[in-house]
């Protein structure tokens, strides 16, 4: 058998099971489900697109050929593994034999991609909705960063502006004679309808051309707001760089009237006409909170504080329902219609994140939180959306379909993942729902070579059924997209997997514990945006110690004789991070930090979504290599540099000796090459982890007792607490620090959890 | 000695050739020169005895009506002695001002209502000042003397008493202290002389008010240009007119003090605002489309200062018709305009300058189009005539408000219901301007639009302004017509007052007046385009009778037509246009038969004649004429359009120019006197004018008829082929086109002379109005023809009576009647 990460690198699949129950019942009792996440645009240099249309199924089934069909080279026929049905091979595969296949029949073309014959009728669409109600500085640094992108846009593809404040303007770039935009009244909701004629998109009012004039003129249409860059590049970086602030006065005890959801429900209702169902996405920098018209989050008052998660649990927020309506109505129609809305937050406080997540949620846009768009969390993270493949082609692709097939055995439960369900009933479809459920296919408005998606299964085989020698499942996705480059594309995966007898050693021995626990995560996340986190983190241990049960080695009723097998030693201790971590408990962060957090863990595969949940920790000292340690406050010592990776920040810790060394600057002096070595390395290792970093982290340098070192005492496993140290009286400096919390250590947890699982069943 | 003969003299042939035309010179003027300061007394009766006025009584079956009577100023005021404190003859108001319909009062209104003639005066406080002019006296040392009572302004008929301590009011007899720095010369820093006052020496005369006639510092002259840019506006060529002329007359707009603000707002079915920020002539403009809900797009850089921003409004005036050239919209959104421009500008007033070429279709505003040729000529026709929406009353009235006036001006070539358009300007003393089919393509329509809106841009107007008439005591103004809003009974709200808008308010006597004299002062307050407030106090004293026949002796046709056009015109809306004739026939028909009753032998038995004295004979003409004038005339074939336009006319029309509006002046050409058409002292000599009536044209002759909005050139079909050669430059009669035209300047003296004769029709009158000129064919296109000979009013027309058939008409009534 493959490795697991093998596998990921050559169909970019990572599955919690790799041999599967053979009935529905021993599947429940593995109590993990069946899941694979899956990189459906993942990298891959060695698979170059093929240049011809795939063969497919008969309808319904329309599965797509692939190495695990039977194939018959005399009657140029093959059989479906999915339907069972015969098909005969097209006209042009004639030539076909037992030397001579296609490369989609070849067993190491598991996944394939195509190109196919029609290509997009419209280039990709970038529309730009920009907050103007921005100080100078930051104002001018967003025009900077938006004039740079236009440079990393193809040539071909179309971009729009529309600015925002107290009112939505849109930007007609066809027009030659002077600057014109359409303006829109921020504190309104306008209806669809509305948008489209307020835009002069109908043709109602127009007079009939006169005999032998040209019947509509050009300017007539979305083609005045939305351009080829390559024709309005100047024009639109004219505008940009004459963009000037919202010119509405603002009261000393105001926020600025900033129309975000106005301008947002303009975007998208000037895209779902002109453009609907073709690559879009609709990016949105927000500087600060909505305060006016539709989807506002906080009134403009200053007086009235931006609600927190402890608002929002006393349901004593005004706006929250409201406008987190509001967006989840533009968020469907945006989605519907292949259309990604991207949010840029460039703001000290809160801009209404939480309300407006459904935005990227639905859409698999991005989200980059920053202080302000002057800062390089900003500035490069916008640009990295922009990155290019080794074609010179943007990196991503648009309004995807994504259809899962799967033989008899399975069903699908659902996907949990930034994307909307295609709603397709087919044969696939299984009883049992995680996540969007209900079908077989989903829509996925953007993808990015990163976006994994996690796909549930169920096995539906009834027990007692004899297990024929070698059976295998079989599951096929297919995700269809329009690449950047105009082109249609398809990529199909297919993997096959062995089932295995109820109690079979091969079932436990194929677990894959950190694709289990990414899995895992998601569900507990994707139950934590509906129910409280209490009940979460009971599902979660209640499912942990089923695990272990089912899986650990123990006698009953005695913890000491528990033991775990490798492939699952650690997923307790991720569960143990997991409960712990911002994505369940959210009192620590703002509601516009938790919608963030929850949405990268949805959108990463399984090794960044494990750094997201058990944060890696490397120490640095002298005469040792770099090394990782224990994410545990026993790591802290006076003499060590600690570069600390939660994904989201990176941080660069060094203790009390090293910090004062610093401080006194021995670095710089001749004889302590070694100590400015030491300091230099963590620096050099955080610089590699920031290189193709999505969003870029949060960089911090801190010493130990420094007030940003709180973000590393955040994360570590608090085996020794300001009250084990009082218990044990062992507080000696090489015992690492004491962290003031009430939160159970990983020890404790261990233990408890040991206890449970070799006690007496509890349900 | 080149006096003028006494009016009420039976006399010879005036000399009329070389007399002023009809307005062409101010009364002021033609006093001056003609007469000595001695008879000027004598005439005002200040230094004289108060002369009795004679009445000359003439039969109107008998004696036609001579257009040159028209040319006669009113009959004289004359004041008992001492009742002006001033020698001065301008102590007493100049009929171009003010007039009244009456020149003597009678002292009860049972005298005056036994008299018929309604009693009113007619007001233009803001007429222009032409070349030669004088201007009116400025009083600036703001000391103000009113009387405590009445709020009267002092005035040429107060009286000093107290050893000149005190004076006593001519309105209310309140005795008032003398302000103590009445005598004081300000600005010398000297004691002054109170004789040499102006406000003691003439009855018009400006006070230069201070701060506590200010709700607020004087406001800049604002104007918002909303213009149409709609395929009609533009394929017109009316946008690239008016850029044009905006742009060549920025110089020419108000803006001395140098804070005249300028916005444009381009309108079709969406809105275009132009932001001019500073810095750069870069404008960027900004689309509103959301017109049931009007916003501004941007607080600031809509409306710019035009010194400052010069360049970046030209700039854009230079492209603005570019910018819609490719235009295909067809809507106007003329309604969400006005409420932009009304946004934008209300918090200071102004002007909001609307040019339209189709019916408002879009929000609020929007009207249906509601012209039916069924209805036209029947009862129901005055309910076209009537505004179709209460928003443009109601807007109307936020505009006056907010000090903000309305001018319309009006291009489609379609139904733009006027009636209800006019509303605006009507009740925010704006003007209506309309341009009916209007093509730029045509000079003489590119023409004669640049030419009005250019005047009207170079205007200056009175900001801000509140009119009130107070008069002595038993007099009551009970009714106002014209351009206004009436606010609290008797203060007329003027947002801005042009040049030449006439106004008449109606008096009542209430009590049994006892003074030999009573007084009427028309005072406005108002800010300048240059940003001072100012009172502009209008005062007119007339002596009061209980004697009928003096008042009949007195009364001044002219102004009691401006009057009865007004009233008709209301009554027309009110009623019928059927009633609103029937009453201006009713009113002639009371006034002969009481005259007859009254100051004749016949009594009120059947007589052969028609008596009316003989200042009031040219009274059935005019009111014939305007009972034939396009605002009345009884017809099924008017567009609603044209009658409202005529409507908004009558009811503004300063008399000068609502005289030839319903009795077109009529020029024999070809036969003209030698001199008529070259230059004399006062400009171009004019020829004799005939009476409107085709009994005069010649087959073999060159005409000109015009009513001050439109001149016809009427070619005989026999005109022989030299005058055709010498006038249009063709060969023959056959080869001349009738129509809209410019006539070419030969090198000729015949051809020069009937030029300069248009050219002098053109310009001697007062208001912006550049008449078309039509060559009208006698045996040409009928529809051109009629309408020519509809300006010759004397003549029968359709269902209307000929002037002898209406006199005729008019006996019967008098002698039928068995009123007493
Ligand atoms: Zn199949
Ligand atoms: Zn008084």
């Amino acid at each position: 058998m493959l490795n697991f990460e093998d596998v990921e690198e050559r169909d970019g699949v990572r599955l919690s099971w790799n041999v599967w129950p053979s009935s529905r019942i021993e599947a429940t009792r593995t109590v993990v489900p069946i899941a694979a996440l899956y990189s459906p645009l993942k990298q891959r240099e060695d698979l170059p697109p093929v240049l011809y249309e795939p063969v497919t199924c008969k309808p319904p089934c329309r599965a797509i050929l692939n190495p695990y069909c039977q194939i018959d080279v005399r009657g140029k026929l093959w059989i479906c593994p999915f339907c069972l049905q015969r098909n005969a091979f097209p006209p042009h595969y004639k030539d076909i034999s037992n030397t001579n296949l296609p490369a989609e029949l070849l067993p190491k073309y598991t996944t394939m991609e195509y190109t196919l014959s029609r290509p997009a009728q419209v280039p990709p669409i970038f529309l730009f909705v920009v907050d103007t109600c921005l100080d100078e500085e930051d104002l001018k640094a967003l025009r900077d960063a938006l004039v740079i992108s236009l440079s990393l846009l193809p040539p071909y593809a179309l971009v729009g502006l529309i600015t925002y404040g107290t009112m939505t303007q849109v930007h007609e770039l066809g027009y030659g004679e002077c600057s014109k935009s359409y303006v829109f009244r921020g504190g309104k909701e306008y209806a669809p309808k509305q948008i489209q004629e307020m835009l002069g998109l109908s043709a109602q009012n127009r007079a009939a051309p006169r005999p032998g004039q040209p019947a509509m003129p050009q300017t007539f249409g979305a083609a005045r707001f939305l351009l080829p860059v390559s024709q309005c590049e100047f024009q639109l970086t004219g505008i940009l760089e004459q963009l000037t602030r919202d010119p509405w006065p603002v009261g000393n005890d105001k926020r600025p009237l900033r129309c975000t959801g106005n301008a947002i429900s303009v975007a998208v209702g000037m895209l779902e006409t002109t453009f609907p169902n073709t690559g879009a996405r609709i990016m949105v920098f927000a500087g600060g909170p909505a305060t006016d018209g539709p989807g506002m989050v906080v009134g403009n008052e200053l007086r009235e504080p931006i609600r927190s998660h402890h608002d929002i649990d006393r349901d004593s927020v005004k706006h929250f329902k409201r406008a987190t309506k509001f967006y989840e109505g533009l968020a469907k129609r945006a989605s519907n219609n292949g259309h990604a809305i991207d949010l840029f937050a460039g703001c000290l406080d809160q801009v209404g994140l939480l309300e407006m997540k459904s935005l990227p949620n639905s859409t698999n846009g991005a989200i980059v939180l920053s202080d302000s768009f002057a800062t390089s969390i900003f500035k490069q993270g916008f640009l990295r959306i922009f990155n290019k493949d080794e074609q010179g082609h943007l990196s991503m692709g648009f309004n995807a379909t994504f259809d899962v097939q799967t033989t008899k055995e399975l069903k699908v439960s659902g996907v949990i993942s930034h994307a909307i369900s295609a709603g397709k009933k087919s044969a696939c479809v299984g009883e049992t729902e995680i996540g969007i459920g209900q079908t077989s296919a989903w829509k996925i408005c953007s993808l990015s070579p990163r976006t994994a998606t996690a796909v549930y299964f169920e096995v539906v085989t009834p027990a007692g059924q004899a297990l024929q020698p070698g059976s295998r499942g079989l599951i096929q996705f297919v995700t269809h997209y329009q690449h950047s480059s105009g082109q249609q594309r398809l990529r199909v995966t297919t993997i096959a997997r062995n089932f295995a007898e109820a109690g079979s050693p091969a079932i436990a021995a194929s677990f894959d514990q950190e694709a289990a626990a990414v899995l895992m995560a998601r569900i507990a996340v994707f139950k934590a945006e509906i129910d409280d986190s209490p009940d979460v983190l009971r599902w979660l241990d209640r499912m942990l110690i089923r695990l272990c049960q089912k899986f650990a080695d123990y006698r009953k009723e005695d913890p000491t004789s528990f033991r775990l097998t490798d492939n699952f030693s650690i997923y307790p201790q991720f569960m143990f991070h997991l409960r712990r971590s911002q994505f369940l408990q959210v009192f620590n962060n703002s509601p516009d930090e938790t919608a963030f957090y929850r949405h990268i863990l949805n959108e990463e595969d399984v090794n960044n979504s494990l750094i997201m949940i058990q944060p890696t920790l490397m120490s640095y000292t002298f005469d040792v290599p770099p090394q990782p340690v224990l994410l545990d406050s026993v790591s802290i010592k006076p003499d060590v540099i600690l570069l600390l990776d939660t994904f989201f920040h990176i941080l660069i810790f060094h203790g009390e000796t090293v910090a004062q060394w610093r401080k006194a600057g021995y670095q710089d002096q001749e004889g302590y090459e070694n100590f400015k070595e030491l300091l230099e390395a963590p620096v050099a290792d955080a610089q590699e982890l920031l290189v193709d970093r999505f969003p870029i982290p949060r960089y911090i340098v801190c010493d130990q007792g420094g007030s940003q070192a709180r973000f590393l005492l955040s994360k570590l496993n608090p085996s020794t607490t300001h009250m084990s140290s009082s218990m044990y009286g062992s507080n000696t400096s090489n015992a690492g620090q004491a962290i003031f919390t009430d939160d159970v250590s990983l020890q404790v947890f261990m233990e408890h959890l040991k206890r449970l699982a070799v006690g007496a069943q509890t349900n | 000695q080149g006096q003028q003969p006494p009016y009420y003299q039976p006399q010879g042939e005036p000399e009329y050739i070389n007399a002023p035309g009809y307005g062409q010179q101010p009364a002021y003027q033609q006093q001056q020169q003609l007469a000595g300061v001695t008879d000027q007394f004598a005439q005002m009766g200040i230094a004289g005895g108060q002369k009795p006025f004679s009445l000359y009584t003439t039969n109107l079956l008998t004696a036609p009506p001579d257009p040159r009577e028209l040319l006669r100023p009113p009959p004289e005021i004359r004041l008992p002695p001492n009742a002006c404190i001033t020698t001065n003859p301008l102590a007493n108001a100049d009929p171009s001002y003010q007039r009244s319909t009456i020149n003597i009062v009678p002292t009860t209104s049972a005298l005056l209502n036994k008299s018929k003639i309604p009693w009113a005066i007619v007001i233009t406080p803001y007429r222009s000042i032409k070349e030669g002019d004088q201007p009116v006296p400025l009083v600036t040392d703001t000391v103000i003397a009113r009387c405590r009572r009445c709020r009267t302004y002092i005035n040429p008929f107060v009286q000093f008493i107290d050893g000149g301590n005190r004076w006593r009011c001519s309105l209310c007899s309140m005795s008032n202290e003398v302000p103590q720095m009445f005598d004081w010369d300000q600005e010398r820093n000297q004691p002054g002389d109170r004789w040499a006052r102006a406000e003691l020496n003439h009855s018009v005369v400006e006070f230069v008010a201070p701060t506590e006639y200010m709700v607020r510092p004087p406001q800049p002259t604002v104007y918002a240009f909303l213009i149409d840019v709609s395929h009609a506006a533009v394929s017109t060529g009316m946008v690239a007119t008016a850029c044009r002329t905006l742009l060549e007359s920025l110089d020419r707009l108000p803006n001395e003090d140098g804070r005249t603000k300028v916005a444009i707002i381009a309108f079709d079915v969406a809105l275009y605002f132009f932001s001019m920020p500073p810095g750069t002539t870069d404008s960027s403009m900004l689309v509103v489309s959301d017109l049931e809900d009007v916003f501004l797009p941007k607080p600031t850089d809509l409306l710019v200062n035009l010194k400052e921003m010069r360049a970046s409004i030209e700039a854009l005036l230079g492209r603005l018709s570019e910018m819609f050239q490719e235009s295909h919209t067809v809507g106007s959104a003329a309604g969400p305009a006005m409420q932009a421009g009304f946004k934008l500008i209300s918090p200071m007033g102004g002007k909001l300058m609307v040019l339209s070429s189709s019916l408002p279709s879009l929000g609020p505003g929007a009207l249906k189009n509601r012209e039916d040729p069924k209805i036209l000529g029947t009862a129901k026709e005055s309910n076209l005539l009537q505004p179709a929406s209460a928003f443009y009353k109601t807007f109307a009235i936020d505009c006056s408000r907010a000090q903000v006036s309305v001018d319309m001006f009006l291009f489609s070539s379609t139904y733009q219901d006027v009636a209800t358009l006019a509303c605006l300007p009507h009740y925010t003393s704006g003007q209506t301007y309309f341009y009916p089919a209007f093509n730029a393509a045509k000079s003489e329509d590119a023409l004669k639009f640049a030419h009005e809106f250019g005047e009207v841009l170079a205007m200056p107007i009175m900001l801000e302004a509140v009119m009130r008439v107070r008069a002595s005591k038993g007099l009551r103004m009970s009714s106002f017509h014209g351009n206004f809003f009436v606010r609290s009974t008797d203060l007329l709200a003027m947002p801005a007052v042009p040049l030449d808008q006439s106004y008449a308010i109606e008096i009542q006597i209430e009590d049994t007046l006892t003074a030999p004299f009573v007084v009427l002062q028309t005072a406005i307050l108002h800010s300048t385009c240059t940003g001072e407030r100012r009172i502009r106090v209008i005062t007119l004293a007339l002596p009061t009778t209980s004697n009928l026949s003096e008042v009949y002796a007195s009364a001044d046709q002219v102004a009691i037509a401006t009057l009865l056009a007004n009233k008709a015109v209301e009554r027309s809306l009110s009623h019928k246009l059927e009633d609103a004739r029937d009453a201006v026939t009713n009113k002639m028909v009371e006034i002969l038969t009481t005259y007859k009753s009254s100051m004749t032998a016949a009594g009120s038995g059947a007589s052969a004649q028609l008596a009316i004295c003989e200042n009031m004979k040219m009274l059935p003409v005019l009111l014939l004429g305007l009972l034939k004038n396009v605002g009345l005339r009884q017809s099924a074939q008017i567009p609603p359009d044209l009658r409202a336009y005529a409507q908004a006319l009558l009811t503004s029309l300063p008399s000068q120019l609502l005289v030839p509006y319903i009795h077109p002046t009529f020029y024999s050409l070809h036969d003209m006197p030698p001199e008529a058409g070259t230059v004399g002292e006062h400009g171009v000599i004019l020829p004799p004018p005939l009476p409107p009536t085709s009994e005069h044209l010649k087959r073999h002759g060159l005409f000109l008829i015009e009513d001050g909005q439109t001149i016809f050139l009427w070619v005989g079909r026999d005109a022989v082929p030299q005058l055709v050669m010498d006038v249009f430059d063709l060969s023959s009669y056959e080869q001349l086109r009738g129509g809209k035209t410019t006539l070419p300047l030969l090198d000729n003296p015949f051809s020069q002379r009937v030029n300069a004769v248009i050219a002098k029709t053109r310009e001697m009158r007062r208001g912006p109005y550049y008449p078309h000129l039509y060559v009208v064919k006698e045996d040409g296109e009928p529809p051109l023809r009629l309408w020519a000979l509809s300006c010759l009013v004397q003549d029968r027309a359709d269902v209307m009576p000929s002037y002898q058939q209406f006199i005729n008409q008019l006996k019967d009534k008098v002698n039928g009647s068995s009123y007493s």
